[in-house]
């Protein structure tokens, strides 16, 4: 059974948030409009988030990627009354949007702030609603809604990979948001395979998790930004 | 009651309560037969071309069965339809590798666009009303075709006018056709964001009118000044693979990345170091690395043409010395000598310059600058530098020959409103200069002076609103589409694809509709095609197969792409007659606004989300969290700390911003990332008519922006406007952040 993560490269990252927009449309995310938004309600499983050092002229500034972390020890999972949050055995935190009854312990739980409640249910001005997804539910009003590693594109690789006899590859899955990324920072697989990408940017020297100390022990590597030798 | 009757019961109800929901006429449930073979739930992926900019980088469309509304005699109902459902970059296409940009990815939304325009329509309120009327599209050409005749039979065709989009693709070709054979003046190309001054300066230094590409995966050392090549600049994802790489892509080596720039771009953000010049001084930075290195030195003296249409260089750019550079840029010497020793040091290495640097009145000598700096150092034509991409010259290839000209829109209004002759009948395709062109050009009074506009827009925008007779493009998912990149790739590359989906509405292809005008009128203009999509078939026929299986007609539809070497009969000649026989030396920025009235210099820049505002309609970038800023949904304008505590204005703010030409309103965000005299704004947002989305919000920064330009190329020098900056009042809801006190603002005090 592999077990899924993500190694993100900072020094590849430049902050251009195509994998933002990327996670919108592979996951029929609703827009919620300037309104709502103002009051935190908008829906963003994937964001950039922006760490800046120093005063003017001698400033610099970090990107860094934010998704769920598929923590392996999640604070989100034991708090949720209802199992919606779960662990699944290939390693995701997933959520099961019937289940929810949007009681959101898990989101405080959770120190990445990566989980959104749906506060209404979702509407598209017609006809956007023919971009959506078949292969992804959409969150009706009252539910958690999170990053699910894009499991239907994991499920799909998986049903192919069966149906041929043979192993997923390395690489053959790609969530939309690594499909997307033009500099190549971000890099999905297994981390059960040693020889997988993934697992051996895992390993990098660079390499470290966000928000380690709180033990949440996350499947979701950093590479450090380097700085100039 | 158990478990048996339980089931029984709720089975009646059920089905009750679905019959009951059949009695209202309005929910009945109509399915039309699909027009088209369709395996429900399997996906089919099909190549297509993105739109968005020149980069024209290659898509994967995943095209899936949806359900549509649609009317049919009358009746409106249900059918199934093979839609597209996601874009992916194609991950075999020579310049995006499989990436696809923030605004690329969005790009479907304009397809699904509640607002799209769904037929032809004519003008039945005043101009500019919005109110409109269906017409069809045999009485729409018709008439069209009769105004054209009219001005023929006048002997009056040069009182047409054709604004489009600047770009070297085989739509432009097909207009500069459409207009020559009819006798009009040559196309009117405007985009504001434009590289003109680029080319220019390419054409000048290397004998190539022409935007770079960049080896960035073989540098190890990039100096960029100003250019925004991670988000907007030029051929923004190959150059975002090309810099991954550079960065990580070789075991043991990381390029190294100096930006110099006022205000911190997204690109900005990633360097190393970020050099804050003065604005419109970059130039002088550029020349005085190259004085250091010449007189330590450090490199061969020679730039050949490039160096030599440098004034001074010759004699080592003394004029350039550290110590007047820190006078002129702000940089101090040290730091100078500092860079330029780097930059000498290592091999390869390249530097680059674009966006605000050469929006000023010297902007065409800042790139010169630059262009000798890089030959200076060899890095031309040589891996990890810059080079010049082989262009596929789409009139060659069509089997046409002339070159294509380009009038200024700044003299296409200065022109109708003084009459000489007032244009007759105006098109308009992909261009909005009413909202992208600064107010002291008047292109909307120019466009009054018009007896008939006709637009091919999707949405009425601020220039289409104006039209008397709109007559709807299909999206790009529904017609042939096709891109030539000038830049991105290390060969020559021509994006084309078929159709991705059946039209959803009576839209048409314009370059079809171009080609039926041409055939409707008295003196038909012999266009050799019928149909555009004839026209790309003869032209991709034309190249040379790049596999030996199929032709390079059928091969290029397939893969979406053609690439590969090109004859050198269908290479774009960009060469010069003759180079330049004047040498070029630094003459100071010339900006509108006293420096006492107006303290600042104002930077419009190109929106990470909207560029210059032509996708502010999509909601999916409306709601896309700036990079920099982390704003939604709204306008807003970058401060320095410093400067806001001396004006008191705090984050949020809200504050006037005033130039001579005008003054503005917007939230202040306040941000270590820009020089304490500059403040900016990004475009995209001001919009009084463009679809549910973009209409009434936020403010547009071009309205203040003054008529100064690039005298060499009449390009407008958008950075050279100053302005006073002054606290109305607290924060309001007119900024919104992700960010905003829940998300981010935790994690960043950590």
């Amino acid at each position: 059974m592999p077990r899924w993560g993500m190694a993100v490269d900072l020094d590849r990252c430049n902050g251009c948030a195509a994998c933002v927009v990327a996670c919108h449309a592979e996951n029929n995310i609703s827009t919620v409009g300037a309104d709502e938004a103002a009051r935190g309600r908008a829906k963003h499983w994937l964001r950039i988030e922006r760490y800046w050092e120093g005063e003017f002229p001698d400033v610099r500034l970090t990107f860094r990627p934010v998704l769920c972390q598929h923590c392996d020890n999640a604070p989100c999972e034991p708090v949720c009354p209802t199992y919606a949050s779960h662990h699944t055995e290939d390693g995701l935190n997933a959520q099961v949007y019937n289940r929810c009854i949007g009681t959101r312990y898990c989101a405080n739980a959770c120190p990445y702030n990566v989980r959104f409640f749906d506060f209404f249910n979702p509407s598209w001005d017609k006809p956007l609603h023919l971009q959506l997804n078949p292969d992804v539910s959409l969150r009706e009003a009252g539910v958690m809604e999170k990053c699910t590693f894009c499991v239907q594109r994991i499920q799909a690789a998986g049903t192919q990979a069966s149906a041929e006899e043979r192993e997923v590859q390395d690489g053959e899955i790609q969530p939309a948001c690594v499909q997307s990324c033009p500099s190549k920072a971000l890099v999905f697989g297994d981390l059960d395979d040693p020889g997988s990408r993934v697992s051996q940017l895992s390993r990098s020297p660079r390499g470290s998790k966000l928000l380690e100390d709180v033990g949440t022990r996350p499947k979701i590597t950093y590479l450090a930004r380097q700085s100039q030798a | 009651m158990d478990r048996r009757s339980f089931i029984k019961l709720t089975a009646v109800t059920g089905t009750s309560a679905a019959l009951a929901s059949c009695g209202n006429p309005e929910n009945q449930l109509i399915r039309f037969v699909p027009a088209e073979d369709i395996v429900p739930g399997i996906a089919v992926w099909k190549p297509g071309v993105c739109p968005l900019c020149q980069a024209g980088c290659g898509l994967t469309v995943r095209v899936m069965d949806a359900d549509a509304d649609v009317v049919r005699n009358g009746q409106a109902g249900l059918v199934r339809i093979a839609a597209a459902k996601k874009l992916e970059g194609a991950s075999d296409h020579p310049v995006n590798h499989g990436g696809l940009c923030a605004r690329g990815q969005a790009a479907i939304q304009i397809t699904y666009h509640p607002d799209r325009i769904t037929q032809p329509l004519k003008r039945s309120g005043d101009r500019g009303s919005g109110r409109f009327e269906a017409i069809s599209w045999d009485d729409a050409l018709g008439d069209l075709a009769r105004r054209l005749d009219a001005l023929e039979t006048a002997g009056n065709q040069r009182a047409v006018a054709f604004l489009t989009r600047p770009g070297a693709g085989f739509r432009q070709t097909l207009i500069d056709q459409f207009v020559s054979r009819f006798g009009a003046p040559a196309p009117v190309a405007y985009e504001l964001f434009g590289d003109d001054v680029q080319r220019q300066a390419n054409a000048l230094s290397f004998g190539r009118h022409q935007v770079q590409t960049l080896d960035l995966a073989n540098t190890r050392y990039l100096l960029g000044f100003g250019a925004d090549f991670l988000g907007t600049w030029n051929s923004p994802v190959a150059q975002g693979a090309g810099y991954g790489a550079m960065r990580q892509g070789r075991l043991g080596v990381r390029g190294v990345f100096v930006q110099v720039e006022a205000r911190m771009s997204q690109t900005g953000a990633n360097a190393d170091e970020w050099v804050a010049a003065r604005p419109g001084t970059e130039g002088v930075l550029a020349l005085g690395l190259a004085h250091v290195m010449m007189a330590e030195k450090l490199v061969p003296d020679s730039a050949g043409r490039a160096g030599a249409i440098v004034a001074g260089w010759s004699d080592g750019l003394v004029d350039y010395a550290p110590d007047r550079v820190e006078r002129s840029t702000g940089v101090p010497a040290a730091r100078v000598e500092r860079l330029a020793r780097e930059f000498a040091a290592t091999r390869p290495a390249a530097a680059i310059v674009g966006g605000p640097p050469l929006a000023h009145s010297n902007g065409l000598f800042t790139a010169l600058a630059v262009n000798a700096l890089n030959a200076l150092v060899g890095s031309v034509d040589q891996p990890g530098g810059m080079s010049f991409m082989p262009q596929l010259d789409t009139v060659a290839a069509a089997g046409l020959t002339g070159s294509p000209a380009r009038q200024t829109i700044e003299r296409f209004a200065a022109d109708a409103l003084s009459g000489r002759p007032a244009p007759d009948v105006v098109f308009i395709d992909g261009v909005n200069p009413v909202f992208t062109a600064p107010p002291a050009w008047r292109v909307r009074e120019a466009l009054d002076q018009a007896a008939f506009v006709v637009s091919f827009g999707s949405f009425l925008d601020e220039t289409s609103v104006l039209a008397d007779l709109v007559l709807p493009d299909h999206s790009f998912l529904e017609s042939w589409s096709e891109a030539v990149p000038e830049a991105g790739a290390g060969v020559a590359v021509a994006s084309v694809a078929p159709p991705v989906m059946r039209p959803l509405y009576d839209t048409r292809a314009t370059g079809d509709v171009l080609l039926d005008i041409g055939r409707r009128l008295r003196r038909p203009l012999e266009l050799p095609w019928q149909t555009f999509d004839e026209m790309l078939a003869a032209s991709f026929s034309a190249l040379p197969s790049a596999t030996a299986d199929a032709d390079a007609w059928t091969d290029a539809q397939a893969k979406g792409v053609w690439s590969g070497p090109l004859p050198p009969r269908l290479a774009r000649q960009t060469g010069l007659a003759s180079p330049a026989r004047r040498t070029f030396s630094f003459e100071a920025p010339r900006f509108d606004g006293d420096a006492q009235q107006y303290p600042f210099h104002f930077l419009p820049y190109p929106s990470t989300a909207f560029l210059d505002g032509s996708l502010a309609h999509l909601p999916w970038l409306q709601e896309m969290p700036d990079p920099l800023t982390s704003a939604m949904w709204s306008s807003w304008i970058e401060i320095n700390p410093a400067t806001a505590a001396r004006l008191r204005i705090g984050d949020g703010d809200v504050v006037e911003v005033a130039s001579s030409q005008g003054a503005l309103q917007a939230a202040a965000v306040i941000t270590p990332g820009i020089a304490p005299d500059v403040v900016a704004m990004p475009m995209g947002q001001g919009h009084r008519t463009f679809t549910r989305y973009a209409s009434g919000r936020g403010v547009n920064p071009i309205e203040i922006v003054a008529a100064v330009t690039e005298p060499a190329t009449g390009a407008l020098a958008w950075a050279a406007t100053r302005v006073r900056v002054s606290r109305l009042g607290p924060p309001d809801s007119r900024l919104v952040r992700f960010a905003g006190g829940m998300r981010e603002e935790t994690e960043e005090r950590r």
